[in-house]
């Protein structure tokens, strides 16, 4: 990516804000997930009560007793009758679940790779866990422990530790990945919104897993511009005393 | 030790029974209370972090302290209640369900009882080595190696070796189970046939029998790291890790793969039991058969066999590419479909039924409700796009804690189910059912709230305000789960004397033998030989057995399932003991079965004292040094006096042995360790492979192995084990033709090829500790790189094989000479069997080591 650097100084192409987020894609499906979920959860336990209850036991004479075959001491386990209602209702319950994720499945191959726009520019960040905080590094070496992003451009993380198995999540925006010392892992997000946002690790590392914590910043495009001009990739001291103020504070 | 009347067993009231029993109530009554007890354990863990939780922040017990808590807690709920608990009900229930006195080998049950009481006090001990464990019960790499375990990390090691321990009970556990239900089933029970309980229990143990394997070589691997120095786990490009600069990329991976290889077929171990108690419930208090119960079993089958290849969907995130995941996301859906099938059968069992709200129907009822909503939040799951979301997060805690304690729910509703049988006594019912309400509302509250608060990371104490509501609601409902087992506690020991007489059989519609039998049953289980040979339960007396297998009457005993029974059958019953390494005491026709034992105490005792010294030998202590030498010499001793006690479990003289029924006893117990064992290598061999992969596979022997790591040692290492196999083959010969010389010098030199292996190989290793070149200035040892590490482990764990072999063919010569085997080769064979397969072994591990 390092090539297009000056590019991203003078007037960068944007997508413009119609690509689809991750975050769309997730709440879009989660959503559906949940109304269908409850839906059929509600249908089911109702289902189960209902027959509990219609068949309690009552006093007197056994109902059913000339329709089915009460088991006896002794008899060698066999089946019920009533196997075929068992099946279609496992018929409509698998349909449900394959349609369900299949449907999801359209949806991966987007996650996965990310959109490619044409003229758009994508930003590559890597990120480096450790035990306990993240550092970013830009294509020009600089490195930082606030992630600071542009709106409106796609950005791919480069996702390694180097120390302990972290995990890299940003919540709000809905981009995870594994931070795996030895591999790297790769994830994409992108936002319209400007704002403050959190990431976090998803994933035990030690004492201080629960504040291994960085700020996520989206800027408007010339404010990022601004801010990536004055960065120097050389000089990255400043970030490791973050980080080292971050790896110092929990214990 | 033989007691004609009690067959050396005292009373229940006297203390001393409990140590000595083998019985399979007594143990079953053993593993349940144990059980209970690590579940006040690890829920008094949860309500400590669940009070942490009430609001953000560590205040109450420190940052590792909340990592121990949770870590702990999850290690004891998984690995020492709930499956112990659920073993504690197929001790007790499986044996009186399939028609057999006691379980296939008394002694190892006792053991595997012992193991795991002994591996759990460990556990507990490791609380007062500076801290325990920390890294999660999933226990991630590199987290889980010394290098990031603050302090000595001593209780960490502990935590492993107890759970090596654990692994071994549980692996003895089913080569016992699994032998006795393919040898000791009632004549005319098919597999299909044995009630649905021991059907499930039979498919657990099949599970376990893999997939402890698989966590067995995880451990192993881990324990090694830690005691011994090896860095498979460990990862660093920085030189301050490893003793080279060298890195491993793959640790942290193959610690993920070889743990949910485990960890996902333990989900289905440990839900089995539930589910087998739930469609047995369901049928008693139905008045139902279990509708579908055909399928129901294929379904209970298919997820056995497919829960081996869904383990990949815990690691969406770690990097796999698109073809994997979707291979993935498919299994495990197709895993998923099987349980709508289960849950719609036991659904329509109700139907049409005479539902009665007893206590151990409430909780199996209430168990398949929290399951459905468990299932259903699983889908979500399942979708890799919601999944990459969901990942560390309480949706995940949410899910599994309302799968994995619904099953908890269906084996409390056991409890309840079972309770007059075990002890002859009510329950109050009244209680119960407070007990039930109080549970379920406290659960609800509980685990609901995690679906909401989902946002919050896993493992975490600083979580968003705006979801404390939620936490606070789930601390509480914590408190409510645990104050309703107080109710059962409660109601349970206030029973045991003021119950009401339990009878035979307390349940209107209970079809199963348990109920048949009086309450407790008598020590050996049934007034006669049982029997459904003629469609339902009866029993033979002793004229009707002796006229069916006396004389050439062999077809009286053929198998329902239409295999024939030979002649075979009848006669290899008579000498069968359950002797592991000397297998063929001869027994003087009908002798009363064994029935207590103190050597498995004993083992466990030592193996509990060698296990603690080894979790410190690493500091150099001279007492952990001398712990770990005084329990492994106790151990030792222990197992060779139960070698040499007799002890006599009889099979059954007429029993449904499909497919086994020329398999003996020990034999078949012989195969399903092996089986287990081949698993346990596979895993080693399969590590191997993927840090060298990872690692790249042809600069590995570039830039990691000596020069001086030549291929003749293990060529002619090689040479001396095929020569040794066949020596075993000339003293089985020399047995059956009843030659005394030829047995004992054959045995002796399998024997002596053996030790020249072993000095063999232990020159080889010296050689290449204290090579000095330009690369490896200081030897290539078991902390010098990845590959030196995967050498010696791999080829260690090989001659630890060949060193127990050699113990076991040392006691054979020597037996040998004073005249034993003789006309009867049968124990030579078994010896061969291990034998050969760890030469089998060696014909992989040469090539992969060696040559390539």
């Amino acid at each position: 990516m390092g090539h297009l650097v000056p590019h991203a100084v003078v007037g960068v192409p944007l997508h413009g804000g119609d690509v689809r987020a991750p975050a769309d894609v997730f709440n879009s499906i989660f959503e559906v997930f949940l109304v269908l979920g409850t839906a059929v959860g509600v249908l089911v336990v109702t289902y189960t009560l209902y027959h509990a209850i219609k068949y309690r036991e009552t006093a007197g004479e056994d109902p059913y007793a000339d329709k089915v075959e009460r088991p006896s001491m002794g008899e060698m386990p066999t089946g019920g009758s009533g196997g075929r209602k068992v099946f279609y209702s496992f018929g409509i319950s698998a349909i449900i679940v394959v349609s369900l994720i299949a449907w999801t499945y359209s949806s991966l191959a987007y996650v996965e790779d990310g959109p490619t726009i044409e003229g758009e520019e994508d930003i590559t960040v890597q990120v480096e866990g450790f035990r306990f905080g993240w550092a970013f590094i830009y294509p020009n070496g600089h490195e930082t422990s606030t992630l600071k992003v542009p709106r409106n451009r796609v950005v791919r993380l480069e996702v390694t530790s180097r120390d302990v198995f972290h995990n890299f999540g940003i919540p709000e925006l809905r981009v995870k990945t594994d931070a795996i010392p030895g591999q790297t892992t790769d994830a994409w997000f992108t936002t319209s919104e400007t704002g403050t946002y959190q990431a976090k690790c998803y994933e035990l590392c030690g004492s201080g897993h629960s504040v291994m914590v960085s700020p996520v910043e989206v800027l408007p495009q010339d404010e990022y511009q601004s801010w990536y001009a004055g960065t120097n990739g050389t000089e990255n001291g400043s970030s490791n005393q973050t980080a080292a103020s971050v790896g110092g504070a929990p214990a | 030790m033989s007691d004609a009347h009690d067959h050396g067993l005292p009373p229940k009231s006297s203390v001393s029974r409990w140590f000595l029993t083998t019985n399979h109530k007594d143990i079953g009554v053993l593993y349940l209370i144990t059980a209970l007890f690590f579940l006040v354990f690890g829920g008094l863990l949860a309500l400590l972090f669940r009070l942490e939780l009430i609001t953000p922040g560590a205040d109450l017990l420190g940052s590792l302290g909340y990592n121990q808590a949770v870590s702990t807690h999850g290690l004891l709920m998984v690995f020492w209640f709930i499956s112990p608990f659920a073993f504690g009900f197929a001790n007790y229930v499986v044996p009186l369900q399939i028609g057999a006195d006691d379980l296939a080998f008394p002694r190892l049950n006792a053991l595997s009882y012992w193991l795991y009481l002994f591996s759990g006090v460990l556990m507990g001990v490791s609380f007062f080595q500076g801290t325990t464990f920390a890294g999660g019960w999933t226990m991630y790499a590199p987290l889980n190696t010394p290098a990031y375990i603050p302090g000595e990390g001593l209780g960490a090691t502990s935590v492993v070796l107890a759970l090596i321990m654990f692994t071994a009970a549980v692996t003895l556990g089913s080569v016992n189970f699994l032998t006795t239900m393919y040898r000791m089933r009632a004549e005319g029970l098919r597999m299909r046939d044995i009630p649905i309980f021991s059907l499930s229990i039979n498919l657990t143990v099949w599970m376990m029998l893999f997939a402890f394997a698989a966590l067995l070589a995880a451990l192993m691997i881990l324990a090694s790291d830690h005691i011994l120095g090896t860095t498979y786990f460990q990862f660093a490009n920085d030189g301050s890790t490893l003793a080279t600069d060298a890195d491993n990329p793959g640790a942290s991976l193959l610690w993920a793969h070889l743990f949910w290889f485990f960890g996902h077929p333990e989900v289905y171990i440990v839900f089995f039991p539930a589910l087998g108690v739930m469609a047995e419930c369901f049928q008693t208090f139905t008045g139902r058969r279990l509708v579908g119960r055909k399928w129901f079993i294929i379904s209970m089958v298919l997820v056995a066999i497919q829960s081996f290849v869904v383990w990949m969907h815990h690691m969406f995130l770690t990097g796999i590419n698109l073809p994997i995941k979707t291979i993935f996301m498919a299994t495990t859906i197709g895993i998923s479909l099987p349980f709508d099938l289960m849950v719609f059968s036991l659904i329509y069992t109700m139907a049409k039924g005479r539902v009665r709200f007893t206590t151990p129907f409430l909780f199996s009822l209430g168990a398949l409700i929290l399951f459905i909503v468990g299932g259903i939040t699983g889908v979500f799951l399942g979708a890799i796009v919601l999944d990459y979301q969901f990942r560390g997060t309480y949706w995940v805690v949410a899910h599994f804690h309302y799968v994995m304690v619904s099953g908890a729910t269906a084996l409390f509703g056991g409890l309840y189910y079972w309770y007059p049988k075990i002890t002859g006594k009510m329950y109050d019912e009244t209680l119960g059912k407070i007990h039930f309400a109080v549970y379920f509302v406290g659960f609800n509250l509980l685990y609901f709230p995690m679906f909401v608060a989902w946002e919050t990371p896993r493992r975490v104490f600083e979580y968003s305000r705006d979801l404390q509501i939620w936490h606070s609601m789930a601390t509480v409902g914590g408190f409510i789960l645990g104050a309703s087992m107080l109710i059962m506690f409660y109601n349970l020991f206030v029973s045991l004397w003021r119950g009401e007489d339990a009878g035979d059989n307390p349940w209107d519609y209970a079809t199963t033998a348990e109920w048949a039998v009086s309450s407790p049953p008598p020590l050996e289980n049934f007034p006669g030989v049982p029997t459904y040979a003629d469609g339902s339960l009866s029993f033979m007396d002793d004229a009707e057995v002796a006229r069916r297998t006396s004389g050439s009457g062999g077809s009286g005993v053929a198998a329902d399932g239409g295999t024939a029974a030979d002649g075979g059958t009848a006669s290899v019953t008579t000498a069968a003991t359950a002797t592991p390494a000397s297998p063929a005491h001869e027994t003087a026709g009908e002798e009363h079965a064994s029935h207590a034992s103190f050597w498995p105490f004993l083992v466990s005792l030592g193996g509990f004292v060698a296990f603690l010294g080894l979790s410190g030998v690493r500091t150099g202590s001279v007492v952990y040094v001398s712990m770990a030498a005084v329990g492994g010499l106790a151990t030792f001793g222990a197992l060779f006096g139960m070698t040499r006690e007799p002890f006599h479990a009889p099979e059954m003289p007429i029993a449904e042995r499909w497919p086994f029924d020329s398999v003996e006893k020990m034999k078949l117990g012989m195969w399903t360790f092996l089986a287990s064992d081949i698993v346990l290598f596979g895993a080693f061999i399969g590590s191997y492979a993927f840090v060298r992969v990872a690692y790249g596979w042809s600069e590995w022997h570039h830039d990691l192995i000596p020069a001086e790591h030549v291929t003749m040692p293990g060529l002619i290492n090689t040479y001396l084990l095929l020569t040794s196999s066949f020596l075993v083959v000339l003293a089985m010969v020399a047995a059956e033709r009843e030659s005394k010389k030829g047995t004992t010098a054959a045995l002796a030199g399998t024997f002596a090829l053996g030790v020249g292996f072993l000095v063999n190989k232990g020159l080889e290793w010296q050689h290449l500790f204290h090579i000095h070149t330009e690369m490896f200035p200081n030897g290539w040892n078991l902390s010098t790189n990845i590959a030196s590490s995967t050498f010696y482990l791999t080829t260690g764990l090989h001659g630890a094989h060949v060193t127990i072999g050699l113990v076991i063919c040392a006691y054979m010569t020597y037996r040998a000479w004073n005249g034993a085997y003789q006309g009867d080769d049968r124990a030579i064979e078994y010896f061969g069997l291990y034998w050969h397969f760890v030469d089998i072994v060696w014909l992989f591990l040469f090539p992969l080591f060696y040559i390539l």
